[in-house]
């Protein structure tokens, strides 16, 4: 985990309603779960606990939880998501995606204007480099296959952002259905 | 006899698979700039029902080898190779490094110990042998893709993952399992090529262009709307295409990307902003097969729908006749 730089800052986004991929697993369930396409997912013991808020770069995030159907990330897939109605200068997340990718997002305003703005997230696969100028939020040392641990693979969860460029009230972020890109949290910054 | 040849080096691009990663080093052996030579064309060619479950397959066209396939602007050529058995296989292979020249060959990943995939599931894989010791009975193998191995393996490990039947078990590795593996390997073999320059890159922008534009089956942005059209309309009947689509838009991707980025190393190369930015406007090509790619694979549990495929093809359609438009003004 990346230490804070300064006093941590954020309103978090609860995305739990949203979740619908399991991209966690503990190592007696690691069969429980398919965060990519092969079913392979991060080992829960290596990250924050589930429902903490740890803070990367100096802004707060939730860590997820699992919901009641045991998803704990948001794969995209054009969901609109309520943000608390605010003025904001960045939405940060705590993402991954199965190979880099970018797409598309609607902010929508309070007044009913709406911007697209580029989500773009590096990939969780081992060995690989970030992209987009991410920062690396969590590395693991292992990845969990579902019938096994591979001890030499160590995905990333990565910390990227999206620019608020308009000033007036955001009151929601359409997602786009990309199903490579998948979201564990979200918070937003304010002008301050 | 014990041999490990010099020069052979790992090379691997996060958006393209073991196929471009092996290719890459055998051209590099030979002298030629990977990206250079693989990046430089662009084009889209797949004739229905072609594919194999086969993380190297690359759609060829008739009469031209893999290599070739791969870098059609550079004198390369390939051979692929179907030994009778596993001896003759190794014995093919062996004499070829020997003879100085590393092997790219087929292997079964639930057979080799440095994959993840070891003794769990079956995979068609493609990693370069470069190097052996009779007295150790080991072969030096190269795999660049993670988790990435460079070392020596026992030839009998070797051996079983080259004439594995590499059946498909269980629900895992659904895309590259259920194919033979049959102890192939490839040969490849170059000339000296042109050094690249500003006029080369312009002239390979306008054949790429020109390659889009004609009217030729199967290949071109015909060819890409038939593809795609064609994959829609059978995922609409209740066909099963998330192995096919899968499979070729993962050679899609890998060709757009590896283009992306020559064009970007090329703008940096010859002070031309233009170009740099024609290749972030390919890698936006790319971002669409990623998702086209994954979405594939979830039209299996049906999880995608037609309609979102669809929804994203024509995205992926528009954007690449803006790139194309925007590429013959900049050539």
């Amino acid at each position: 985990m990346t230490a804070a730089a300064a006093g941590p800052s954020g309103i978090v986004v609860d995305l739990a309603d949203h979740f619908n991929n399991r991209g966690l697993s503990a190592v007696e369930g690691k069969g429980s779960g398919g965060f990519n396409v092969w079913s392979n997912t991060f080992p829960a013991e290596q990250l924050p606990a589930p429902g903490s808020e740890p803070v990367i770069d100096g802004v707060r995030f939730r860590f997820p939880a699992q919901d009641s159907g045991g998803a704990d990330n948001l794969r995209c897939a054009g969901q609109l998501v309520a943000v608390p109605q605010g003025r904001y200068e960045w939405i940060h997340v705590l993402a991954a995606a199965e190979r880099h990718s970018e797409d598309f997002v609607y902010l929508h305003f309070a007044d009913g204007a709406a911007d697209s703005e580029w989500l773009r997230v590096s990939d969780f696969w081992p060995q690989t480099p970030g992209q987009f100028g991410g920062r690396e939020a969590f590395r693991c040392t292992v990845l969990h296959y579902p019938r096994h641990v591979q001890p030499d693979m160590a995905p990333v969860i990565w910390r990227h952002r999206v620019p608020v460029p308009r000033e007036a009230d955001l009151t929601a972020v359409r997602l786009p259905d990309n199903p490579a890109i998948h979201i564990f949290a979200m918070t937003l910054l304010d002008p301050r | 006899m014990k041999t490990v040849l010099a020069g052979v080096h790992p090379w691997r691009h996060d958006l393209a698979g073991c196929l471009h990663a092996c290719a890459a080093t055998l051209l590099r052996f030979h002298g030629i700039p990977p990206l250079d030579a693989l990046g430089s064309a662009w084009s889209f060619y797949y004739p229905p029902d072609d594919y194999r479950q086969e993380e190297y397959y690359f759609p060829c066209s008739p009469g031209r080898s893999l290599l070739s396939a791969l870098a059609p602007y550079h004198p390369v050529r390939s051979q692929w190779y179907q030994p009778a058995d596993a001896a003759a296989g190794w014995e093919q292979v062996r004499a070829r490094i020997a003879a100085g020249q590393p092997a790219a060959v087929a292997v079964d990943n639930f057979y080799l110990p440095f994959r993840p995939a070891y003794h769990d599931v079956h995979a068609n894989h493609l990693i370069v042998v470069y190097g052996f010791d009779d007295e150790a009975g080991t072969a030096r193998v190269l795999d660049s893709v993670p988790p990435r191995f460079n070392g020596d393996i026992a030839l009998t490990d070797l051996t079983a993952a080259r004439d594995s039947s590499n059946p498909a078990e269980g629900d895992r590795d659904m895309f590259f399992a259920d194919q033979r593996i049959g102890n192939r390997w490839l040969a490849a073999e170059a000339d000296s090529s042109e050094p690249p320059g500003r006029d080369r890159v312009r002239d390979h922008l306008r054949r790429n262009v020109s390659g889009f534009a004609a009217a030729v089956p199967h290949q071109g942005m015909a060819g890409l709307r038939g593809f795609l059209g064609g994959m829609e309309e059978r995922l609409a009947a209740g066909e099963q295409v998330s192995d096919e689509l899968f499979v070729v838009a993962g050679t899609a991707l890998a060709v757009t990307a590896l283009h992306a980025d020559w064009l970007m190393l090329g703008g940096r190369a010859y002070g031309e902003p233009a170009w740099t930015e024609l290749g972030r406007q390919v890698k936006r090509i790319a971002h669409h097969w990623t998702a086209i790619r994954i979405m594939a694979a979830l039209t299996r549990s049906g999880e995608v729908p037609v309609g979102r495929l669809r929804h994203r093809h024509r995205a992926l359609l528009h954007d690449q006749e803006c790139v194309l438009a925007d590429m013959a003004e900049v050539s």
